[in-house]
């Protein structure tokens, strides 16, 4: 009991100190969540997520302007799933569900925007090398594809198509690059040092608006992520912190650079896990920008959370029973 | 099962805080209910999402004005593009640089309340009187494009209105055309010769924004560069050559700017009407004219003061047609139905413009 009401105490105090501040993140998190846990061959896992993501700040390079007038907010719901084929060789699929707004609240009044429906899927397949890096390391490398299973042509409430930004879906196929490198520690091997680094190499929509195109910028993920285990009233937790590194190029529209896209961002994630069962695994993180240089003039993150539960299904072994 | 309950309970506790977050804004909304009309006089699917969305690009709706003497060379130099107006003695200057950001002014000027707008996409600007259903009535940026031009919206009745069609497209108030106010689009360095006592519209909106710099890029002279196509094209000029056009109906009549040098002045046909062009490399204006001024015979004379130019008859001159000098002082020319634009707009909305 004591347990429980500790980590919803946490959570309550990460909603509504965020809330407070007015603060969210923006886009789909479909790089963010990829690279489930290399498991034994045979082995299931299935994640549902929760991610909310708010832009609320108006930059201008590196510099906050301003003007809170304009929100951005992606709800998306993330159906990870993951199917070890032999101890060291995996495959991943990540589908979503999302809800795009766009609200500006300008002149006393409110003026919303929204889209909904099946997002982008990735699939990822990837191979672990073990103890690459010496005792306790391992290496993951991947590569997959963004499926364009989202549409790309929603309008709002008059019938008018929404732009890019506003779609659940980019209609173009894109090649991700995905790798993983950790190590343990002898003198406390529940310890953890890892970094992933994303590579997300964008299609181009060719029917955008239907008569010209659209290409989301290139992006590079770079993660460092510092993790620990302890028993805590008889559950094991994972606190641990991220730092990330993200910059997009401009996205470019009928083959041309679109002003105010692209940049660089640097944020920290603190993310706590608990083990709730034998095999399933509750999460929670934020991630809170510290630096932001965007092209030009843009809506950038405020804040962004993400929930879930990850459920491993261990490969089924013949048990030898003796009477 | 309880502690499976229990942590879905959590799971779901961010999405809760959001819906909560959204709604807290709403329940202050001061203007009609939203435009539901479903009937455009433009084809729906050439209307465009811009992106910032409706009031993203925000109109400066108390507009604060400063001396000549007060305006920063760095931010408005001799080159740099203004919209100017003249009602009564009061001159004002609305520098592109400040428009960028906010594509329309709601002002006051001797009392007349005017709405200048100005599309950065398609280099068009114009000058309405702010009302709508026939009572006064501010204008917003609806955040749609037609032929990647503005489409505005009127704060009485939520309509929407095509910037360089000058026609309201959708909303109780559609095929209602906007009451013309005159302005002209010239360089600072111009207009500050013309009206030295000029006001400029200041810095200081009320938005944080980076003024001076411009959000498109090399959108101004790309040729091939559009955020959002307009149909038809017509590759008889560069597209994003700045031209002057006469307006009259469907039809435009276009003049470049190159074409005057150094100042001319010079009479011409369209559309069965008579006109008068008088203009120079930074600055041109035309006129209806009337069997009153027929018999006279123009010329440029530009000569750094507000006479723009004059006649064989001894009368001088306003860029806005405006007798200030000699017999006919006080006296008015029309001033056409004009505008200065990229010509891949003009060839958009007003096809097979005639170009002189």
């Amino acid at each position: 009991m004591k347990l429980k009401m500790f980590f919803f105490t946490l959570l309550i105090f990460n909603v509504y100190y965020f809330y407070a501040q007015t603060c969210c993140s923006g886009g789909i998190p479909l790089s963010n969540n990829l690279g489930l846990a290399n498991l034994e061959k045979g082995s299931i896992q299935i994640g549902l997520q929760y991610d909310y993501n708010n832009l609320n700040t108006l930059n201008s390079g590196s510099d906050k302007l301003n003007d809170n007038s304009r929100l951005r907010i992606t709800h998306s719901v993330l159906l990870n799933a993951g199917y070890s084929i032999t101890n060291n060789l995996s495959v991943e699929g990540l589908f979503t569900w999302v809800n795009q707004r766009r609200k500006i609240t300008q002149f006393g009044n409110e003026n919303l925007d929204q889209t909904s429906g099946i997002g982008d899927a990735i699939f990822l397949i990837k191979y672990n090398f073990n103890n690459i890096l010496g005792q306790n390391s391992a290496l993951n490398i991947g590569v997959g594809t963004k499926i364009p299973l989202g549409s790309s042509t929603e309008t709002n409430s008059q019938g008018i198509t929404l732009n890019a930004d506003l779609q659940p879906g980019s209609n173009a196929w894109d090649v991700i690059y995905w790798s993983m490198i950790s190590k343990n520690f002898d003198f406390r091997p529940s310890f953890t040092i890892s970094s992933r680094v994303i590579y997300r190499n964008t299609g181009t929509n060719t029917s955008y608006f239907g008569d010209s195109s659209y290409k989301f910028g290139n992006e590079f993920q770079t993660y460092l992520h510092f993790s620990d285990q302890f028993l805590f009233v008889k559950k094991l937790i994972s606190p641990s912190l991220s730092l990330k590194y993200r910059t997009a190029n401009q996205d470019k529209i009928g083959g041309f650079n679109v002003d105010n896209t692209g940049g660089k961002w640097f944020s920290i994630i603190p993310n706590f896990s608990i083990d709730i069962s034998k095999n399933i695994l509750f999460s929670t993180k934020a991630e809170i920008p510290v630096y932001s240089f965007v092209d030009g003039t843009q809506l950038t993150p405020t804040y962004r959370l993400t929930t879930g539960i990850l459920y491993k299904i261990p490969r089924k072994t013949n048990k030898l029973i003796l009477n | 099962m309880k502690n499976i309950t229990f942590y879905f309970f959590l799971f779901c506790l961010p999405l809760l805080s959001c819906n909560e977050n959204d709604s807290n804004v709403s329940g202050q909304t001061t203007t009609p209910p939203p435009n539901s009309a479903s009937e455009w006089t433009i084809p729906i699917n050439e209307v465009k999402d811009g992106g910032p969305g409706k009031d993203g690009i925000p109109s400066i709706d108390n507009p604060k004005f400063i001396n000549v003497s007060q305006v920063n060379p760095a931010l408005i130099g001799s080159d740099d593009l203004i919209i100017g107006i003249v009602i009564g003695d009061e001159a004002k200057a609305y520098p592109h640089v400040i428009l960028d950001w906010h594509e329309i002014v709601n002002d006051k000027l001797n009392e007349d309340l005017v709405s200048i707008s100005y599309c950065p996409l398609t280099g068009t600007a114009f000058g309405w009187k702010s009302r709508a259903n026939g009572t006064t009535s501010t204008f917003g940026v609806s955040g749609l494009l037609y032929n990647t031009n503005l489409i505005l919206y009127d704060r009485n009745t939520d309509s929407n209105w095509s910037q360089l069609k000058l026609e309201c497209v959708n909303g109780t108030l559609i095929n209602n055309k906007p009451k013309l106010v005159n302005v002209v689009e010239t360089n600072w360095g111009t207009w500050n010769k013309l009206y030295p006592n000029t006001k400029v519209l200041s810095t200081d909106t009320g938005f944080s924004r980076t003024y001076g710099n411009y959000p498109y890029g090399d959108y101004k002279t790309n040729q091939d560069f559009f955020l959002f196509n307009a149909t038809p094209t017509n590759n008889a000029l560069p597209n994003k050559e700045r031209i002057y056009a006469i307006l009259d109906g469907d039809k435009s009549k276009v003049y470049q700017f190159s074409k005057f040098g150094k100042g001319n002045a010079f009479k011409d046909e369209f559309n069965g009407k008579n006109y008068l062009i008088v203009g120079d490399s930074n600055i041109i204006s035309a006129f209806e004219v009337s069997s009153q001024f027929s018999s006279l015979n123009f010329e440029y004379s530009f000569n750094k003061t507000e006479g723009f130019f004059k006649d064989d008859e001894g009368n001088e001159w306003s860029i806005f047609g405006k007798a200030i000098d000699g017999p006919k002082k006080g006296q008015s020319l029309t001033v056409s139905r004009s505008v200065v634009s990229y010509w891949f707009a003009i060839a958009a909305f007003y096809p097979n413009p005639e170009i002189f």
